[in-house]
Formats: C-alpha cells, structure tokens, sequence
C-alpha cells in the first residue's frame, strides 16, 4: 500500500550563521563554519533544506580546570594544562569550533586579568586554524572586562562572545560591535525570553546574522525533555516565519552532562550502572544526541569520544 | 522655528563655507593638489564628509567637491518681511557648516597646524601624535578611544557626552560644570571661545585635569574644532550602528536615538556657534546657553526641545555649584538622558529576600500606622520643574524623641516626573512602595494608600536606618525600576502633625479620584487591551488578553499595570492589542483580539469571546484565582477559589478542576479568572452575568463580602449572595438544587445558558 507522507510547507527558515574569518576576510582563520539554513524541522529532508549539519565545538579553559571530572582530564592529557596546545589536540581530534571558556580566577585566588584574558585568547588563536567562541566566567563585571578586552584582542576574527543574558548583554553586544564579533545569548528555556533576548541584543544594532541563541538544556535525566520542547517551539516557530526565533541554537550537552552525578561520580554507586568511562561518555553522547534531534545547531562537548559518537549519528542522519 | 536664529545660522554658515572655499584655493595653488590630508590614528578619513557624503578625503583635491556639496547646501538669508517656514535651510546651513568646518580641519591638519598648540599642557591621555611632545590641545579622538567609550556609551555604562562651546562666565562656574558632567559619567567635550576665551583656559588655569582619562576632551579654542565631537558621533553611528558611509540619514538617526549627546553654549552666541548648533540639530543634538537666546521648544529633529535658553544668572541657586547643577540637569532633561542607579543606600541589608520579614512588636523599635497611628502613603505626578531630582526631605521630628515600641503618625510623599509618566500610573508606582519598603532588612510594610502599616524594628533602627532612608529607598528604586517612566524623583516624610493632617486629606482626595476614574475605565473606552504572555513558558498557547474591565487571570495585573509594564519593557509580555473592530459586542468578539491571540498562541486559539464562558472562552495558564464552572442542571455557574480545599458540586476539587480549566486550553463551560472580574459588570456578562452564579467558596463571600455587596445591588438583587450557595451548603448538584429552590435563586428562571 503506498503511503503518503505528509509534507509541511513553512514559510520561514533559519538563519546561516557564519563563525569565523579567513585571511581575505580580515582573520586568520583556515576556514569559516556556517551553521543554520534550514528549511524543516531536524533531518526531515523529503520536506525541506538542511543545508549545514550540525557542528561540534570542543569546550577548553583557560587554564587546568579544577572541577573537570578526571575521566575528561586523562582523555585529553597534559593538553590541558596549556589552552593553546589543548586547541591544538582539540582541531586534531576533529572538533569543528573551539570553545575557550575563561575562569573567574587564574589559579583559584587571583583574578584573571584582562591581559591574561588577551593573552590566552591570542594563544588559541595562533594554535588553531578554527572559528573560536569565548565564554565568560558567568559574573558580570568580569565577563564585562575580560569579554570587551578579548573583543579587541581578536579583531577581525569573527570571533563569538558569550554569554549575554538579559541582565547583562549591553557591554558584551557593545564590544561585538565595536570589533566585528558575533554574541551567544542565553535564556531559561522560554521561548518568549529567548525571543526578548534576541530583539533586545538586535535592538541595539547587532544584525541577527551575528546573533547564536543557546535556550539552556539540561543533561539527560535532568529535565532534558523541557529543553526538548522549548528548543522544539523555538524552531516550529522560526520555520513559521517568527523573525526573532529564526536564529541557529548553540546548546552545551558537555556542561550539562559532566556536572551530573551519572557521568562525574565513580565509586559508591550501584554496579548496575556499569563501567564508569563507558557510562559518562554515554551520557554526553546521548544528551547531545537528544538535542541534535530537537534543531542544535551547535554542539558543546567535552570529551573527544563523545566527538566520535556524535559526529557518526550526525553523518548518519545528513546522509 | 526662530527667524532669528535661522537668520544668523544661514549667516554663519554662509561665512565658513565662503573661508573654506577661499583656504582650500589658496593652500591647493601653494602645496598642491595632491598634498595628503587625514586625521591621526583613524580609519574613517574625515569622519563627517564619509558618513554624510560616502565621500573618502585623502588628499587636497578631494576636499573640492566636499566645499562644492557645502555650497549647494546655502540659502540665501531668510526674508524680513515675507515670514517663510525655515527649518529645512537652517539644518541645511547646519550641515553645510560641519563640512566647512572639517574641510578647514583637515586643510590645518595638512599644513600641520593641527594638533592645535597650547604651551605648558599636559594632556592625561591623549591622541598619538608621532614626533609631538605635550603642549598641544587633543585633536579628533583617535579610533581606540573611539571604541573603548564608544562599547560605555551602547552599553548605557556612559549616559552620553556634552560638547561645551565657548567659556563659563567665571573659572568657578566653568569648573562646577565640568564636575557636574564628569559626577554623572558624561563625557565632557571643550571647544570655542567667547572674546578669545576659552572654557579650555578656565579649566587650565584652575588646575583642572585634562585628557581621556579623565573625560575631559579639549579639543580647539575655536569653534571650528567643534567638528571634533560631530565627527566622534558619526563614527559611533558607523562602528556601533553598522552602518556604511554615506548612509547620511541613517547615521543622523542613529544619533538621535543612541548617541545621547547635548550641545551647552556658554557665553555670546555668534553666527557661527547659530551655524554650528544647527548642525548638531541635525544630529539630534539639543542646544542648552546660559545666555537669552530665542528658543526653539517644538520636538521633532531632536527628540525634546531643540534650543533652550536657561540664563545664569537667572538660574535659581545660591552658589555656582548649585547653578551649574541645574544646567546640567537641565541639560540631561533636554535630551532625554536617563540617570542610572544600582545600589540601595541605606545601613541596613537590602533585597528582596527581606520582602516577607516580619517585625513582632518586641523587636519593635518604632511603628507608622496601625492601631495607634496614622501612616498614609501617596505617589503623585507633578511638572519636570518642581521636583529636584534626588531631594529627601523629612518635615516634622524624627524617630528619636518617640520612645521604644511606640508610634507615630507619618506621610510618605513620592512626587515625580517623567516625559512618559502618565496619571494613570500614579496608583501602579505607589503600589510599588510596599515591595521597595520590605526590601530593606528589618523594616515591614503592610497595606498601602492611608492603610500602610509601617515597622522598624530596633536592629534596623540601632543601624542608623531613620525616616530619610525610607526616600532614599524609594528614589533609588523608582529609577531603577521605572527609569523608562520616571525622570525625576522627590521624596518627602511629612511627620508634622499639621503639614500630616493636610496631605492625608490630598491624598484622600487623589485616591477618591482614582476610584472614580477605574469605575469609569470600561472596555468600550479604551481602543486598546493589553496582552499578557508572561505564563507562555509552561503554557505555550495561552494568551491572556486584559481590559479594563476583565482583569489577568492571575490577579497580578491590571489594564493600567500592563499600560505601565508595556511602557517600561516595550518588548516584553504585555504588547498593546488595538481592538479592531467590535464584531459583537454581548460576547465580546473583537478583530484585533482574534488576530493577537491566533498570532501569540501558535495558530491554536482562533477566536476569543471576552464575555462568554460558553462560547470561546478565553484560555488560561495555570495561575488563576478561581474557577467558573458551567453545572448544567442549575442553569448557573459555580465559583471556586484556589484556597478552598473542599469538594464542590461539580464532583471534582480546584486541583482537579485546574487541570481542566488550565493549559491553554478553551474549554466552553470552564473558566479560570481573576477574583476581581467576578464583580466586574462585564463578568460572563453575554451569559447573564454574576446572576448566573449558584455557589461559591465561602473564601470569596467572606474576603469579598463588601465588593460583592456591591454588584449585587448593581445586579438589582441585594439579597442574591444569600441565594449562594457554598461548600458550608452542600458539594454536591442535588443538594445545591434543594438550597436554590428554597432560596428562590434567579438562575432557574433564566433562559437556559446552552
């Protein structure tokens, strides 16, 4: 019996997002990524366009992060205890994008700097030939003064600054201006604040070309399903011509899962949950997953295997 | 418009362009054509000629056609006796006198006559100038410093940036007006002179600081250098607005609405201070003189006044200080800079943690109101001119001479002023006190209006927190808070029995005048609603729409509370609904109604009934305070509030109902409201109104007991809340039947509701 499939026909589609700059294009970068473009929801290509697969960016620190769970340290080595040598491995091991996420501190007492901000940035910069995001610490005043100086320092370079909220997104948009970067906006998972957010950052004059909204997940077992839903209506909304939703999705499955007790904790916990490494790569891999299927367009992860896993389901799913 | 100043600045326009044109002859036929010009350390060329024109000057003969665009921009001067509308030739003289202006500077600057030379300065922080030691004035600003200010100004860090022309009338007043600037993060630009002074000298001789460091920009003793700031705004406008040169409209726009810049003229005002001035207009850029100048108060190019004329001596102060503070207030008034203010100054802890702190009476240093005193709390609107924003002023004796635990009688006298504040929003302010007050550590507020209820306790008080701080408080909050609404803020604690007695009675008065005027505020008065979305977030579809008369569901917001919320976040949940047309007025169908909500509501909600609970009724989130539910054999309505816990007739509970009644969902027969709408007359009202009504919790009789008094009188049945039955009477339809019968309730003798 021949079945029809049903065919939606939106009349919106998100935007191409385009992360980083060559040399002709005022960077360094060896290449460009472009992320958005689609047509129809996650992989339905009898409906629509997908013409970017999703991307993986690997998340490092600016310096030996003390809160990592050690399964991440081991996988990566003594990369990371140098940022640029830990982009290198991380451009190696595949990633499409580098994450360099600065610390509130530069050894848990003095504060990081604004030239060691710079400074670590320009490192990155000069290890890897990838587009490169640039995450604050998460306070204020900090991200204020380490985001402006990190925006000057990689001028030209197309560079993304986050993370805007909208209690603080003025200074970070400022800079991105000011320099020729793209921002990353952050809500919890609302698709009206995420939208609000999004007018609010454009209202000052960012084109929604350099604009990436990331409408906060959780991990897998942690709620991932309300994530689901709102990145879900964010996209059925862009595809339905919502101009201010019609922005690519940067969603951090790392973060989320190597901060839950699954993937963190070793000992004390049932056999049943089998091997520790197998079970915590898993756990990233299929909260990742899970948000690939709901319209990520960008992909934070941690470990390099989860890499592996998730860049395999991908190219399956474009095929 | 000012024949006057049109005249003179078509003069002074008229003037330089004739200079430039004559300079730039001369110095082409003596250095050549082809001698480079260009500003140090910038990418933007002459940055006003590339944003007006898209015109790159790199050399001499490029500033050719930038005088020849600047001659085609002169009228001749305007009639004395045939009176012709001359705005468009002002800001044309305006603009023909910026490019003169830069064509002049970019010609000194190729002659190296630019930086302007001043013997024994010492800039602190200034443009680069390779192979030129101090002593010389700043210059353009070069584009680092461009970008460092430039990400304070977009980000609101740095309210805006004055360009001072010409000198104070004394080197004191001169310094108290840079302070004032510099007090409030304004930047502060120097140019011009008057009889060959300079506000530059004023400043130098008083050992004033100078340079970027300190925001103090001396640019040229001239007016010509006046083209300095005009080209840091149009460089804003290209770096931050992403706009490209050329785009001259664009750029001006950008200006008016971002670049929150003002011109202050002190000292004579020539032709060519006219010629400039009109310049800056065109910009957006208000010109504020301590001279009798004519004014130009109608908004338009700029966003308020255009020219205003504040005299010096005729500013009412005691001292320079106090003067230059007015103008500058003043100043800030004109252009519509908002002052910003993140911290709470008062000795005790402040947030909103404290919002539920209770203070017994043991720990009591001091009440307000209450049993045995009078406290009274009213939120007026006045003119601009008669707050002075900041000022708290306690009238009458302090806390001090009242003893431990005791009270006194206090009025809290909020008087403000704003472009947007309207009289409407005076009660949605006041209403704000309660949260400001409770937000402080130690201090409870209950109730509101001539009912507030005060406490201190005697942590706080041995803190040092005292009557003043309850304005500091309020003027702190109010502009963090409702900045968008509110310019100014003034604050007075009245405890002076006689000064308390006469302002109990304004404030009664006021609050008299408000009952009125929300008895009067009906759907049919207004031609907008108010959409509430806030509950998308777990109810993706539903969409409250609020009017006047129908409350949000939730209790929380009110037509006037979403005006007000619409006006301080223009892009947040509440977004005006203009009514459209009225389809049908019993049920309350209405065009723009059914277009927002099938909009806001993903395409799920096509049509709204405002009146009907059986005919597409509204949806609801989940925050409802009670639920109406349709019981088909009384012909009525029964009444449920979310604080009753008993079963009803409808054999379900409000937790089970809810879900019923919830989610976005238009269930015809079921609906969650907000208390208040049940009094109101346009409750269910294309389904018979309150009369429908059968049962209600016993909840709402008690707490609502007066409001309901009062509808049911309306309603012509003073005696129908007896013929209500509650869950006391029964929870079950049978015995509701019983208790109807007996009582005699209209609603069994009513048409059937389906």
């Amino acid at each position: 019996m021949p079945v029809e499939i049903p065919v939606e026909k939106w009349s919106g589609r998100v935007l191409e997002v385009t992360l980083g700059a060559t040399a002709e294009e005022g960077g360094t970068r060896s290449r460009t990524v472009t992320v958005g473009g689609e047509t129809t929801l996650p992989f339905l290509h009898f409906e629509g366009e997908i013409p970017h697969p999703p991307c993986i960016a690997i998340e490092i620190a600016d310096h030996r992060p003390d809160d990592w769970s050690p399964l991440l340290l081991e996988a990566w080595g003594d990369a990371v205890d140098d940022p640029a040598t830990w982009a290198k491995a991380a451009e190696e091991a595949g990633a499409d994008l580098i994450l360099l996420q600065l610390s509130l501190t530069r050894d848990g007492d003095t504060p990081t700097t604004a030239e060691d901000a710079q400074a670590v940035t320009r490192a990155v910069l000069e290890a890897t030939g990838l587009p490169l995001l640039v995450f604050g610490p998460g306070q204020v005043d900090a991200d204020n003064e380490l985001l402006v100086a990190v925006a000057e320092e990689a001028a030209g370079e197309r560079i993304v600054l986050g993370i805007c909220e909208e209690k603080n997104y003025r200074t970070i948009v400022a800079a991105a201006l000011a320099h020729g970067h793209l921002v990353n906006g952050r809500t919890a998972m609302d698709v009206n604040l995420a939208k609000q957010l999004n007018i609010l950052i454009s209202d000052m004059g960012l084109s929604l070309d350099r604009i990436l909204m990331d409408p906060t997940t959780a991990s897998l077992g942690y709620g991932i399903e309300y994530g689901y839903s709102v990145m879900e209506r964010l996209r059925i909304a862009a595809l339905q011509g919502d101009k201010m939703t019609q922005l690519p999705m940067l969603v951090t499955p790392g973060y989320e899962a190597w901060r839950q007790k699954e993937a963190k904790v070793g000992e004390g916990v049932p056999e049943s949950w089998g091997d520790w490494r197998e079970r915590a790569v898993l756990w990233e891999t299929l909260t990742a997953t899970t948000l690939v299927e709901s319209g990520a367009d960008i992909l934070v992860l941690r470990h390099p295997e989860t890499m592996e896993r998730v860049r395999a389901f991908i190219e399956r799913l474009v095929k | 418009m000012s024949r006057y100043i049109a005249t003179r600045a078509i003069r002074g326009a008229n003037g330089l362009v004739a200079e430039a044109d004559a300079l730039l002859q001369e110095v082409i036929a003596e250095k050549g054509a082809d001698t480079p010009v260009a500003f140090p350390n910038t990418a933007y060329y002459l940055p006003v000629t590339l944003g007006m024109l898209g015109h790159e000057v790199t050399n001499l003969s490029d500033l050719v056609p930038v005088v020849d665009h600047a001659k085609k921009l002169l009228h001749p001067l305007p009639d004395e006796s045939l009176w012709t509308p001359y705005l468009g030739e002002t800001l044309d003289a305006g603009m023909a006198t910026l490019l003169a202006a830069e064509v002049i500077e970019g010609i000194r600057f190729a002659l190296g006559e630019q930086p302007e030379p001043y013997p024994g300065l010492q800039l602190a922080g200034a443009t680069q100038y390779s192979g030129l030691e101090d002593g010389h004035l700043n210059g353009p600003i070069d584009d680092i410093q461009l970008r460092s200010w430039g990400i304070q100004l977009v980000d609101g860090r740095m309210p805006g940036f004055a360009a001072i022309v010409g000198a104070a009338r004394t080197n004191e007043a001169a310094v108290s007006i840079v302070r004032e600037l510099q007090r409030r993060n304004i930047l502060t630009f120097l140019c011009g002179n008057v009889n060959g002074r300079s506000i530059i000298d004023q400043l130098h001789e008083e050992g004033v600081e100078m340079g970027y460091d300190t925001y103090i920009v001396p640019f040229g003793r001239d007016t010509i250098s006046a083209i300095y700031p005009m080209g840091f705004a149009t460089r804003s406008a290209l770096t931050f607005g992403g706009l490209k040169p050329g785009q001259w409209r664009d750029i001006l726009l950008y200006n008016k609405f971002r670049v929150f810049a003002f011109v202050l003229a002190l000292g004579e005002v020539d032709d060519l201070k006219y010629a400039a001035a009109a310049g800056a207009i065109s910009y957006g850029f208000p010109t504020i003189a301590d001279t009798v100048i004519p004014e130009i108060l109608p908004t338009g190019v700029t966003r308020y006044e255009h020219v205003i004329s504040m005299p010096w001596n005729e500013i009412d102060a005691e001292t320079e200080e106090e003067r230059a503070a007015k103008l500058v207030q003043r100043a800030i008034e004109v252009r519509g800079v908002k002052v910003k203010i993140t911290e709470v100054p008062v000795p005790v802890p402040y947030g909103s943690a404290f919002e539920g702190e209770v203070v017994r009476r043991a720990d009591m240093r001091i009440e307000f109101g209450g049993k045995y005193s009078r406290a009274f709390e009213y939120l007026r609107m006045v003119p601009m001119d008669q707050v002075e924003d900041g000022k708290i002023e306690v009238i009458g004796p302090g806390i001090d001479g009242v003893e431990v635990g005791g009270a006194m009688d206090m009025g809290i006298l909020v008087e403000v002023a704003g472009r947007k504040m309207q009289e409407d929003f005076e009660p949605v302010l006041e209403r704000q006190i309660h949260y400001f007050v409770n937000g402080a550590s130690g201090v409870q507020h209950i109730g509101q209006r001539d009912i507030a209820w005060i406490r201190i306790s005697k942590t706080a008080a041995e803190k040092g927190f005292n009557l003043k701080h309850f304005g500091e408080i309020l003027y702190a909050r109010l502009h963090a808070d409702f900045g968008a609404i509110v310019d100014k803020v003034q604050v007075k604690i009245i405890t002076d029995p006689e000064l308390h007695a006469e302002w109990l009675e304004k404030a009664r008065q006021a609050y008299e005048r408000r009952n009125r005027r929300l008895a009067d505020l009906t759907d049919e008065a207004v031609d907008t609603f108010y959409s509430c979305i806030l509950c998308q977030s777990f109810a993706p579809t539903h969409v409250c729409v609020v009017s006047p008369q129908r409350l949000g569901l939730c209790g929380a917001y009110n037509w006037l509370d979403c005006k007000a919320s619409y006006e301080i976040n223009p892009t947040g949940p509440n977004q005006p609904i203009p009514k459209g047309q009225c389809l049908d007025p019993e049920k309350g169908y209405f065009t723009g109604v059914n277009e927002y909500a099938h909009v806001a509501s993903q395409g799920t909600v096509e049509t709204v009934s405002m009146y009907s609970i059986m005919e597409n009724p509204m949806t609801a989130c989940g925050c409802f305070e009670c639920i109406v539910m349709v019981i088909p054999e009384t012909n009525g309505v029964m009444v449920v509030s979310r604080e009753d816990p008993s079963m009803t007739p409808a054999g379900m509970t409000f937790s089970t109902l809810a879900g019923m009644a919830g989610g976005g969902l238009q269930t015809p027969g079921i609906m969650g409201v907000g208390k208040f709408y049940l009094t109101s007359p346009r409750f269910i009202s294309a389904d018979g109104g309150f009369k429908r009504v059968v049962w209600m919790s016993s909840f709402l009789k008690q707490t609502m007991a007066e409001e309901f008094k009062a509808v049911c009188e309306r309603e012509g049945d003073p005696d129908l809340m007896d013929k209500i039955a509650d869950e006391t009477v029964c929870t079950d339809v049978e015995g509701l039947l019983q208790f109807l019968e007996e009582k005699g309730h209209p609603a069994l003798s009513m048409p059937p509701i389906f």
